[in-house]
């Protein structure tokens, strides 16, 4: 079965939801990234996709795994140094150790963290085991990237948008196609936010996996994934971020953003971190 | 995906001092048991004959379901290849240990056997997930509750069902151990519209629900009627998982006469698949707070 033939609402209407019906039968994205990290939340279908993936491009298991740990750094970077205590997490997936509502609630533990997914399934897994502390808050909404008015409305009511906002957007944005604009919704994301907001993404690198294991990869998403996924460029990346200040180092591989640890590979995700400026100041990197 | 290999420094870290119950300790050292064959390059039929069994008898002793024999664990620790006396007698201290009592041997004489190895699945699980079509979870049972169904179910005698009464509340110390499992139960609306024991007996229950739910390694969910029928069509059960890697998922289905243990992948997954399509269907955790506030109202 192929995405193609997945009955999807909305499909083709862009801005409109094309959640994924729950069907074990096929590899799904949060559960592939469950088993990538060494979860139980998946299923036999889930495995064989991961496991046939595994062999033409090992170097998955370790972009799954530094993907994570640079969530950690990154939402530890947003709430110690640049004081940030409101988090829109989307694309949250299966929880797993170091969520970002406990990473942040750590060093700050007023945070509040509003978690965004498309999957029923991943939802309820959220609801479940992303509880907040007592000082802080976790809510959930159930929408798909492509609507941003639901995420912003809904969020709207549990963050105030007149204080700075860190949007994390980890491994989401190289399921949304061309067609469906990423570079919009995103612009439509951070226009929402007042000057101060960050924007922490991580994405699949175009450039990052050579063309054979590439043209492998990609041979076994379609044939047993039930989302597709698209690499981008290095200058995609950075364009994610126009009118924003990037933090430093800028758009890097996920083990090269303030690492904490020697990398023993490389990954194949880009990622950056960037602040929405003051209005009419740009600092430059 | 890591592979764990057996480093005789880390084996039994940690083993030493886990404070739970013997079971739990049993089903530590089964998996250590196994980490250690298949390091060895060895068949569970291979280790089997070499303790005078078979491979179901391998796979047992490795899941924790039997207690294990110094003599079998002597053999197997030769065959694997572990040679450094001192790791194989603090293996051996360990296996002492896992053979002492459980908690509930006190119970023994009104356990019925299927329900005592749930016990020490229970009390060895990091995450307990159960669909409920009539009773309230065990764990989350009141005295006046538990006292009711067991009246309803066991036909036992006074002094019998205050001994069952006394075994759950021992049962659910379990959720205030310092590292608890997390325990998510979805509950069928009937459960709750069913009335045990009366409407005060029910109404403290649903305050004692309403409680547990605020507790971080609860969750409780209503799957309401107004949903329609829904994929559960089994009935009750509970699915088992463990922190350690290599121990399967256990799906535990009580009967009238006895209990069905489920270990085999494709079956623990059509139940995992059930148990998540209810989870996503049903009412969310604050939903349904509200929800078993207003049956309380109505009661």
């Amino acid at each position: 079965m192929t995405t193609d033939e997945a009955p999807t609402a909305g499909e083709g209407a862009a801005g409109q939801s094309k959640r994924p019906p729950f069907d074990t039968s096929v590899a799904n994205q949060a559960r592939i990234y469950d088993y990538l990290l060494g979860g139980k939340d998946n299923y036999e279908a889930d495995r064989a996709a991961v496991d046939a993936v595994l062999k033409i491009a090992p170097e998955l298991g370790f972009t799954a795994r530094e993907n994570r740990a640079f969530l950690g750094r990154a939402v530890r970077y947003l709430a110690a140094e640049a004081g940030i205590r409101q988090f829109l997490d989307i694309g949250t997936g299966i929880p797993t150790a170091g969520n970002t509502h406990q990473v942040a609630q750590e060093v700050a533990p007023e945070a509040r963290v509003v978690y965004v997914d498309y999957d029923p399934v991943v939802l309820a897994h959220a609801r479940a085991l992303l509880k907040s502390n007592k000082a802080g808050a976790t809510q959930y909404i159930d929408a798909d990237l492509r609507d941003t008015g639901t995420i912003l409305d809904q969020a709207g009511r549990l963050l105030d948008f007149t204080k700075p906002v860190a949007v994390t957007l980890l491994m989401i944005l190289h399921v949304i196609p061309d067609s469906d604009d990423p570079h919009a919704l995103v612009a439509r994301l951070m226009d929402a936010l007042p000057p101060g907001s960050y924007l922490a993404l991580s994405h699949l690198g175009a450039e990052l996996l050579d063309r054979e294991k590439a043209e492998g990869f990609q041979g076994v998403v379609r044939r047993q994934a039930q989302q597709q996924y698209i690499g981008r460029t290095r200058e995609e990346i950075d364009r994610f971020f126009d009118g924003m200040d990037l933090i430093e180092p800028g758009v890097v591989r996920v083990e090269e953003w303030r690492p904490d640890h020697e990398a023993e590979a490389k990954s194949a995700l880009w990622c950056a971190v960037g602040r929405k400026p003051q209005e009419g100041s740009h600092e430059v990197l | 995906m890591d592979s764990v290999g057996p480093d005789s420094e880390q084996l039994l870290s940690g083993l030493e001092d886990s404070a739970g119950d013997a079971a739990v300790l049993r089903m530590r050292l089964g998996s250590q048991l196994r980490r250690l064959r298949e390091a060895a390059g060895i068949t569970p039929e291979e280790a089997g004959s070499r303790i005078r069994g078979s491979r179901s008898k391998i796979s047992r002793l490795e899941n924790g379901r039997v207690k294990l024999k110094n003599r079998d664990v002597t053999d197997l620790l030769t065959l694997y290849g572990v040679t450094d006396e001192a790791l194989r007698s603090k293996f051996l201290t360990l296996v002492t240990r896992s053979n002492g009592p459980d908690w509930w041997a006190e119970y023994g004489d009104i356990l019925p056997a299927g329900f005592e190895s749930y016990l020490g699945l229970e009390a060895a699980a990091a995450t307990i997930r159960s669909f409920e079509v009539q009773f309230v979870h065990g764990l989350f049972q009141t005295a006046d509750y538990a006292r009711a169904v067991t009246a309803l179910m066991r036909r036992a005698a006074a002094d019998e069902i205050q001994r069952w009464v006394s075994l759950y509340l021992r049962r659910q110390e379990l959720l205030s151990r310092p590292d608890p499992p997390h325990v998510w139960s979805v509950m069928d609306e009937a459960v709750l519209r069913r009335p045990a024991g009366g409407a005060a007996v029910m109404r403290a229950q649903f305050r004692h629900l309403i409680e547990v739910a605020e507790l971080p390694h609860v969750t409780l969910q209503v799957i309401p009627f107004a949903s329609g029928a829904h994929a559960a069509g089994s009935g009750s059960f509970t699915v088992l998982r463990f922190e350690e890697r290599d121990l399967p998922d256990v799906v535990y289905l009580e009967q009238l006469t006895n209990a069905v243990y489920l270990e085999q992948r494709p079956y623990v997954e059509r139940y995992l698949e059930v148990v998540d399509e209810i989870s996503s269907e049903a009412l969310t955790p604050d939903e349904t707070t509200l929800f078993i506030e207003q049956v309380a109202r109505e009661t």
